[in-house]
């Protein structure tokens, strides 16, 4: 039978235990939290179905009939490195994506991690464009920009569908925010970028 | 015989436990909110996503909801209808306990369903028709409705602008409808338009369907100067209505024009130019940087969790989100100190408690009563002038008009 002295030793070893994992790792304070950085890695067609539109007028073989575009689906890898000596929480991370100077999309991802201390974690964030919505978009958004150009929304979108795959144009990143915490305390990196990257 | 645990080995459990659970989430309150920021309104419909989140970090950060965080489940979904059928059947498995929805279409679309579910459903469509608690029980919003909106502007009009008009006195004034036909959005408020230029003793010319795409809307414009028009009433988002109060003054068309909420904003100007001079609008809430009670802290989420976005580039319709969810909020305090967080406890012990409620925000106060969702009888009218929005007028319809008020106008 164990001693009282030998029962205290463990659970004083559990406290100790418990407790330095805390006590080891440093804690972060508003003056010792730097703002994480976060970089465009790359963009891809994740997924491909190429260019068409389906007016409303064409009955379809099965379903309802509408304005159906041809979705693309694109997948942008960041870079989110921990420039501190504690563990951050990535809490969320929003971006515009622009193809040229064409605002087309806002995406966000919500999904935390962590990452280590002077560790570069990578975050994928996938984004559908759908035809029939950026064509809607750009016609509201960039309707007067597009009459300037001399171009209709059905033309623009086609080029930017059949030649993505390629690289032909910049897909711009824009308007980046993502959020960090670390023991309640909050910074927001801004970042940008473009793909290929000029 | 089953061995006897020492009491030291359950301290040692206890204090692992204890540990652990520390390091869980808190009490939350799920929310959920469907925004477009890539679709047919995201124009307007950006910034507004914008300012749901940054007014629920700030809601979190002063206390939450009476100490309980709301988790905010947040989607854009490019105003297609299917979508936000989807994305709210998501908010349900979420157990989300209210929703902050966003156009016309979403909220008329969900209406029935939401009020089959009981879930609260706090949009930025500010349709009359969402005000009948017989017809549209869980949709709230906290704005002036688009009704109300265009009877005030009808009114500021009639009472501040037609009385130095040469011919004031002479004849009827003239007035026109601008909007586009087929958008239920665009159409809400044009039957209480309607209404209330003939009640005022407008002559009311040919209605002209201007599509909330027009980037030209010339014909339109050659169409109603025929009929020569004293005032244009405008409903539709602001990208249509600059092209159209910019075709108007190259075209000299000499009307004013009067512009419900989603068509007066800060890109006005930038769009439309000299032609926005003297434009007149009805904004509920105050524009962007106003000094008015909690801007500063619009101002400073704004630029705390999206310093990427110049605070020139932010407009009215954060404000609007912000008063969408303060007031959320609100409701949801009240019905958690009531120990009710139901949908049903939201609605009754929340929102049909407020009497008069003052968010701050330029926004007038604001009453839910069991039997009238109209928020507030009040349309705010101002004028672009000088490249300034000025308040000129504000009308209460209420007040001016109580029988209409209460018998008449509920629900349209």
């Amino acid at each position: 039978m164990q001693s009282w002295f030998g029962k205290w030793t463990i659970v004083l070893a559990v406290a100790l235990l418990v407790g330095g994992c805390a006590a080891m790792t440093p804690q972060p304070t508003a003056d010792t939290f730097k703002a994480p950085e976060v970089t465009l890695d790359s963009m891809e067609v994740a997924h491909y179905w190429g260019w068409w539109f389906f007016a409303k007028t064409v009955q379809p073989t099965k379903g309802t009939a509408g304005d159906y575009g041809a979705p693309l689906d694109l997948a942008f890898v960041f870079n989110v490195h921990n420039p501190n000596t504690f563990p951050v929480m990535l809490e969320s991370l929003k971006f515009t994506v622009a193809f040229e100077d064409f605002d087309l999309n806002s995406l966000n991802s919500a999904e935390t991690q962590w990452i280590p201390p002077g560790k570069t974690n990578q975050v994928r964030v996938h984004g559908m464009f759908d035809g029939q919505q950026s064509r809607l978009n750009l016609m509201l958004v960039g309707g007067q920009k597009l009459k300037e150009k001399g171009v209709d929304a059905f033309t623009q979108l086609e080029k930017w569908w059949t030649t993505i795959g390629e690289g032909k144009f910049p897909v711009n990143v824009k308007e980046g925010a993502a959020v960090f915490k670390a023991d309640g305390l909050v910074r927001v990196s801004t970042f940008k970028g473009a793909y290929p990257a000029p | 015989m089953k061995p006897k645990r020492s009491w030291w080995v359950w301290l040692s459990i206890v204090m692992i436990l204890g540990w652990a659970a520390g390091a869980g989430a808190a009490d939350e309150i799920n929310i959920g909110a469907l925004n477009d920021m890539t679709g047919a309104t995201s124009d307007v419909g950006k910034d507004y996503a914008l300012g749901i989140a940054e007014a629920i970090n700030y809601i979190n950060d002063t206390g939450g909801i009476n100490g309980k965080k709301i988790k905010l489940f947040q989607f854009d979904y490019g105003y297609r209808i299917p979508e936000a059928l989807t994305k709210y059947s998501l908010f349900k498995q979420k157990k989300c306990v209210a929703v902050l929805g966003w156009g016309t279409g979403d909220t008329e679309a969900l209406a029935p369903t939401v009020g089959k579910d009981k879930m609260p459903y706090i949009s930025a469509s500010y349709s009359g028709h969402l005000c009948d608690p017989k017809k549209a029980p869980y949709n709230l919003f906290f704005s002036t409705d688009y009704s109300t909106q265009a009877r005030g502007l009808i009114t500021a009009w009639f009472d501040k602008k037609w009385p130095k008009k040469p011919d004031f006195g002479k004849r009827k004034p003239r007035i026109v409808f601008a909007y586009m036909f087929a958008s239920p959005f665009s159409s809400a408020s044009i039957k209480a338009a309607e209404d209330q230029a003939t009640m005022l003793g407008f002559e009311v010319g040919p209605k002209q369907d201007v599509s909330l795409f027009a980037i030209d809307t010339k014909s339109q414009i050659l169409a109603m100067k025929d009929f020569k028009p004293d005032v244009v009433l405008h409903t539709n988002t602001v990208m249509s209505v600059a092209a159209t109060i910019r075709d108007a003054y190259a075209l000299e068309l000499g009307a004013d024009n009067i512009i419900v909420n989603w068509g007066f904003d800060e890109a006005l100007p930038v769009l439309a130019g000299k032609a926005a001079e003297g434009a007149m609008g009805c904004a509920p809430w105050a524009f962007f940087g106003q000094d008015v009670k909690l801007m500063d802290k619009v101002k400073e989420y704004a630029q705390k969790f999206n310093p990427g976005i110049p605070l020139e580039k932010r407009t009215i319709h954060t404000i609007q989100a912000w008063a969408n969810a303060m007031g959320l909020a609100e409701a949801l305090k009240r019905a958690d100190k009531a120990g009710d967080l139901t949908g049903e406890g939201i609605l009754k012990k929340g929102f049909e408690t407020m009497r008069n409620y003052e968010i701050g925000l330029g926004l007038a106060p604001v009453s839910f009563t069991p039997t009238d969702h109209r928020p507030q009888s009040k349309a705010r009218i101002y004028e672009y002038k000088d490249g300034k929005f000025v308040m000129m007028d504000e009308v209460d319809l209420k007040a001016r008009w109580p029988e209409k008020w209460e018998k008449e106008w509920l629900g349209w």
